[in-house]
């Protein structure tokens, strides 16, 4: 019997290998993509920016997302200076609509808008995701397996699919095998494919309502030596969100 | 020390109250501004202070109650005469006796800017009461928006609160009917508005109907009380169209408005734009204004042409316009821009370096300068008033 078992546990442990070794880069980067783009998700999250003379500015916001982050709704909550300042993005973040509540003005956006630095932080409205860009513009490559931040993870190099108007020219992705969890991700610059200009770090991982979700998220900004910390307060996902959320009326509430 | 006491007042009686309602959030800004203008040889400068209290609360549900009181204080040069930025081909016209009436004072003020109810139903969203109306797609010129004119030089301050009741209709996720009505001393004077919007792949379009009396002066003669320049309100009738969108990666906008006039010339108005943010954070926009309204030759602007500028009673004087604009952030907090109006009209330029220093999370610095390149009578004329603002403004 202890013969038997052994073996059950040899051949699962070479499926698991072979499984993982089987994955190709494409396979991959749509596990990572599902990941970040649950059913329907909530969160509230603060955001400080170090400065380069290290001070701190804190942002607080709360975040909707729908059909597998097909729609997006951000709403700021802190500071005075941007309160009730929102975004809506739908369409994979294809149509932008940005709402300022002091003019009672809804302004559409076109997609360059992605580019701009998210209130002065290191992070572009491009770098918080807002639909399947990993897939849609970038070509995924797996290379060798590495270790990062103490967990085994897959390596893919992420390169810019010609004709794509997005800020980099590659990404190298750090993805822990165990939940895909893209642990770590550099940037490089949109002309020279050599010069990393920004790493993204995640951690604290928890699973919530069965998916694994990083708590703290920091983007390091190498050329201008600032970083940004995203603390996730409160997150839940599969919860109902009513589809008028993500329209006009939605933005201006 | 009187309007102090007021705004305490309005403060404690009305504020306080109903912050020990939990749903109630107080926020607002205090703002000083210095603005100055060279004329002839002097440089004249202009202070104001403004503290803008807003509050905001969800009684009920699907009821909002929202509304803000502005105080504003002047200081310095408070009274400008317009003739004073006039070429003498005009001022040579204005009889002496009437100078005086030329001038526009800015005098201490404090008022309910905005306060209406917003009642939310299932169907449909109701205002009722003061409320800024936000109509078209343009960055500094709105052809569709016969209620508020913005500054060319400060396109995005806010616009002030107007008597209206306010009716959207949300026909499905994509479209929205609009129904406004803006009361006036008569029903036949009051302004109404039905509007149309919707989507078409990644554009954003809108049709719009507007009726309104158009409250503009004849600068050139005074009334019969021989104490003010004689309102000349006339019926305007207007039928316009938007769109905003993105096209090879461009973000795009036009806006359109036929007017028809009930005395004077019917006339169309006309926007265009688009812009553009790089790779390396540098943001461009361009925007043509035409004006039918508008002059295409400089001499034959009058005084009626620009005091109903300087009035905000009229978009432009010139025909045709192009505003451009360029931002880039210094550092993260920084940012240095230089915006251009250039009347393709008359062939006069303005040029006006822009900067916006975030000094804390909630403390804005912003300053812009403004140089004319234009002969004497076009305008961005030199004499026109070379100039600059700074403003500081802390929010709580």
């Amino acid at each position: 019997m202890k013969s038997i078992i052994i073996s059950w546990l040899v051949i699962l442990l070479l499926a698991t290998v072979s499984f993982s070794q089987q994955l190709s880069g494409e396979d991959i980067i749509q596990k990572v993509n599902e990941l970040f783009n649950p059913q329907t998700s909530y969160g509230k999250a603060m955001m400080t920016i170090v400065t380069t003379s290290g001070s701190n500015r804190t942002f607080v916001y709360e975040s909707w997302s729908k059909d597998k982050g097909e729609k997006n709704l951000v709403r700021y909550l802190e500071p005075s200076r941007v309160k009730d300042q929102a975004t809506l993005m739908l369409n994979h973040a294809d149509d932008i609509w940005m709402y300022f509540p002091r003019t009672q003005r809804v302004r559409k956006l076109a997609t360059h808008a992605k580019k701009q630095k998210m209130q002065g932080s290191d992070f572009s409205y491009e770098d918080m995701g807002g639909g399947d860009v990993f897939i849609t513009d970038f070509s995924p490559k797996r290379l060798e397996d590495e270790k990062m931040e103490d967990h085994d993870c897959y390596k893919l190099e992420l390169t810019r699919k010609p004709n794509v108007d997005i800020s980099y020219s590659r990404l190298i992705m750090w993805i822990i095998k165990e939940n895909f969890v893209p642990i770590v991700i550099d940037y490089y610059d949109e002309d020279d494919p050599d010069l990393s200009e920004k790493r993204l770090v995640q951690s604290d991982i928890r699973t919530i309502d069965n998916i694994p979700t990083a708590m703290k998220v920091v983007m390091y900004n190498k050329n201008d030596n600032t970083q940004t910390e995203i603390e996730l307060l409160e997150v839940k996902y599969n919860i109902p969100l009513d589809d008028e959320m993500f329209t006009e009326r939605g933005l201006k509430k | 020390m009187k309007k102090w006491i007021s705004l305490l007042l309005f403060l404690s009686f009305y504020v306080s109250p109903l912050m020990a309602q939990e749903e109630v959030e107080l926020f607002g800004y205090f703002e000083s501004q210095i603005m100055g203008a060279k004329i002839k040889s002097d440089f004249n400068q202009l202070y104001s202070n403004k503290l803008r209290v807003d509050i905001k609360s969800g009684f009920y549900e699907n009821v909002t109650f929202a509304a803000n009181f502005d105080y504003i204080t002047y200081h310095g040069k408070t009274e400008w005469n317009v003739l004073d930025f006039l070429s003498s081909g005009i001022t040579s016209k204005v009889s002496q006796d009437m100078e005086s009436y030329y001038v526009i004072p800015f005098s201490d003020r404090n008022f309910l800017d905005n306060a209406y109810i917003r009642l939310t139903f299932e169907n449909l969203d109701l205002t009722v009461g003061k409320q800024q109306i936000s109509l078209g797609t343009g960055y500094v010129w709105n052809p569709m928006d016969v209620f508020n004119i913005k500054d060319v030089l400060d396109p995005t301050y806010e616009q002030p609160g107007h008597n209206a009741v306010r009716m959207d209709v949300p026909l499905g996720s994509i479209y929205t009917l609009t129904a406004l009505y803006s009361p006036e001393d008569t029903w036949r004077n009051s302004a109404k508005l039905f509007r149309f919007k919707g989507r078409i792949s990644h554009f954003d379009y809108s049709l719009i109907a507007i009726e309104k009396l158009w409250r503009f002066h004849d600068y050139t003669q005074l009334d019969t009380t021989d104490t003010a320049f004689p309102e000349l309100p006339e019926k305007r009738r207007l039928l316009g169209a938007s769109t905003a969108g993105e096209l090879l990666g461009l973000g795009v906008w036009a806006e359109y408005g036929y007017n028809k006039m009930e005395n004077s010339k019917d006339f169309h108005e006309l926007v265009v734009g688009t812009d553009y943010t790089f790779d390396f954070q540098t943001y461009i926009m361009v925007e043509f204004y035409r004006n039918t309204l508008g002059k295409t030759d400089f001499e034959q602007y009058n005084i009626n042409d620009w005091m109903r500028q300087f009035a905000a009673e009229q978009k432009a004087i010139s025909r045709d316009q192009i505003y451009s604009f360029i931002q880039h952030p210094a550092t993260d907090f920084l940012s240095m821009g230089l915006s251009s109006i250039y009347s393709i009209s008359d062939n006069s330029l303005a040029l006006v370096p822009t900067f916006n220093y975030s000094f804390s999370v909630n403390v804005d610095i912003m300053a812009y300068l403004n140089f004319n390149f234009g002969r004497e009578g076009k305008v961005f004329a030199k004499n026109t008033g070379n100039g600059g603002l700074l403003r500081a403004r802390i929010y709580f």
